[in-house]
């Protein structure tokens, strides 16, 4: 499938209300955001910038209060998502809880069970695969999340910290399969803290600020007027 | 389909390998088979006790078990955030309800099972025979249930797991005593109190017209065709509480 563009955010707000008098917080302030297919786009920011707000509306998680997402690709079929932290079915193993999500896809018989075997060797959990996901590492776990996100051979793959809590064996191995998925022609948007891997990794970039996006574009752009992304980041958070 | 099919195995799993569950279920096996204890000191009628024993603790421990396994339900997922796993896939709102509530009800029918076999045991070694009867009240304790726990479902979908645990309970409880309370309101010709127990009566669901434990134990004839009727009612019930529950649930944002 060839994406005329892979994920676009146009004038996003979104208010939810908080505490006993339901007091209106503006979380998105007017998201502009363009991913064009193939990029691994970096959406960067401070906390609470709006990073995860913004993909949750994009996923259909939270219900945008004005503004509008177009994800390039029909409902949800074609998209990946691994949240923060992500929590699984600890009394399932890794093969299971794959096999489930390979289910909610509609693959079935042996088109899930190659499907669930291929993506346990991708990412190098054959080995745990009968283990419940309750003793999985940190590492393991970040690494089923990405291969769940996977099942559906998803043309927009959309990363929450993927890196975050990872030992550096952990990270080189996430930074490999964002690399190798690249490669096939995938586009993947991670929201991240970790300025060196989106250098490292990233063909764009945008960074949001207070539910605003204050800059996009290349990364080659962003050291073009600094001389590292570190320095280009905190110009713009802090202008 | 496929996304009520999956969510219901997961379901089916996650309540199955619950270690609660079957301590839970252990439990109810040994109050159960308290019933020996009881029909050796009631003269003559060991057998007849203990189906009214076991049906009892059946009903009890049944109830324990769906209450509080339905009100979590829904809560574990969005606490744990396992929805955002959920929901980021092309799974809608209606099929989860209505797959979790599937998953749940073979687990029940597992739990339940297991115990009615086991009070079914029991009684024949006691009274040396024991009747289909028996087993057809497993059935509707099973039937009232269902109703049960998709009202906490939707229970749930409103607040906390607790208090949706414990409004099951209520909502159990009334089931079993609105038509009573309609009729004696009835007899008192009080409009307002008659009025109440109707509205009451209509919203509750009518456990009771199912419940046979007392044809089971030989004390009542019972007319099939109107249980009948009344188990098409619980399940029309059970519908129209899930319908409600999951569109509740598809107003939230996680």
């Amino acid at each position: 499938m060839t994406l005329a563009t892979a994920l676009s955010v146009r004038g996003l707000h979104k208010t939810v209300h908080v505490g006993f008098r339901r007091r209106p917080v503006e979380i998105l302030k007017g998201v502009d955001l363009a991913v064009e297919p193939n990029d691994v786009f970096g959406l960067l920011g401070p906390n609470g910038a709006g990073k995860t707000t913004t993909v949750k509306v994009a996923l259909g998680l939270m219900r945008a209060s004005s503004g509008s997402v177009d994800l390039g690709v029909p409902g949800l079929s074609h998209v990946g998502y691994l949240p923060e932290n992500p929590y699984f079915y600890d009394y399932l193993s890794g093969r299971e809880f794959l096999g489930f999500c390979a289910r909610l896809f509609g693959l079935d018989g042996d088109a899930r069970h190659e499907r669930v075997e291929q993506l346990l060797r991708d990412v190098g959990l054959d080995d745990a695969a009968a283990t419940h996901l309750h003793k999985y590492s940190k590492g393991m776990l970040q690494r089923i999340g990405i291969a769940q996100a996977l099942v559906n051979d998803p043309e927009l793959l959309l990363l929450d910290e993927p890196m975050t809590g990872l030992d550096p064996v952990g990270r080189v191995e996430v930074k490999r399969i964002i690399e190798g998925l690249h490669e096939r022609g995938k586009t993947v948007m991670f929201n991240s803290h970790i300025l060196g891997d989106v250098h490292e990794l990233c063909t764009r970039i945008a960074i949001m600020r207070t539910g605003r996006v204050v800059w996009q574009g290349s990364v080659d752009e962003a050291l073009a007027e600094s001389a590292t992304l570190e320095d280009f980041f905190m110009k713009v958070v802090t202008a | 389909m496929n996304q009520v099919v999956a969510v219901t195995i997961n379901t089916f799993k996650e309540t199955i390998r619950d270690r609660v569950l079957a301590v839970i279920v252990v439990f109810a096996l040994l109050m159960i088979a308290g019933g020996l204890w009881l029909g050796s000191i009631s003269l003559g009628e060991q057998g007849r006790m203990m189906k009214d024993f076991g049906l009892v603790a059946l009903t009890v421990f049944g109830l324990i078990v769906a209450v509080f396994v339905a009100a979590g339900l829904v809560h574990k997922e969005v606490e744990k955030r396992t929805v955002f796993i959920l929901f980021s896939k092309p799974v809608s709102r209606t099929a989860f309800i209505a797959g979790k509530f599937v998953g749940l009800c073979g687990t029940m029918a597992v739990v339940i099972a297991g115990m009615g076999l086991f009070l079914f045991v029991l009684v024949w070694i006691v009274a040396g025979q024991a009747s289909g009867t028996l087993l057809l009240a497993v059935v509707m304790i099973y039937v009232q249930l269902l109703a049960v726990m998709a009202v906490t479902i939707l229970f749930s979908t409103l607040g906390s797991a607790i208090l949706a645990a414990v409004l099951g309970i209520c909502v159990f409880v009334a089931g079993q005593l609105s038509h009573n309370v309609l009729a004696l309101t009835r007899l008192g010709k009080n409009p307002l109190t008659e009025v109440l127990s109707w509205v009451i009566y209509v919203v509750i669901p009518n456990l009771s017209a199912v419940d046979i434990k007392a044809g089971a134990v030989g004390e009542q004839t019972l007319a099939w065709a109107q249980i009948g009727l009344w188990v098409a009612y619980l399940l029309a019930y059970l519908v129209v509480a899930l319908a409600l529950a999951a569109v509740i649930f598809r107003r939230k944002e996680f």
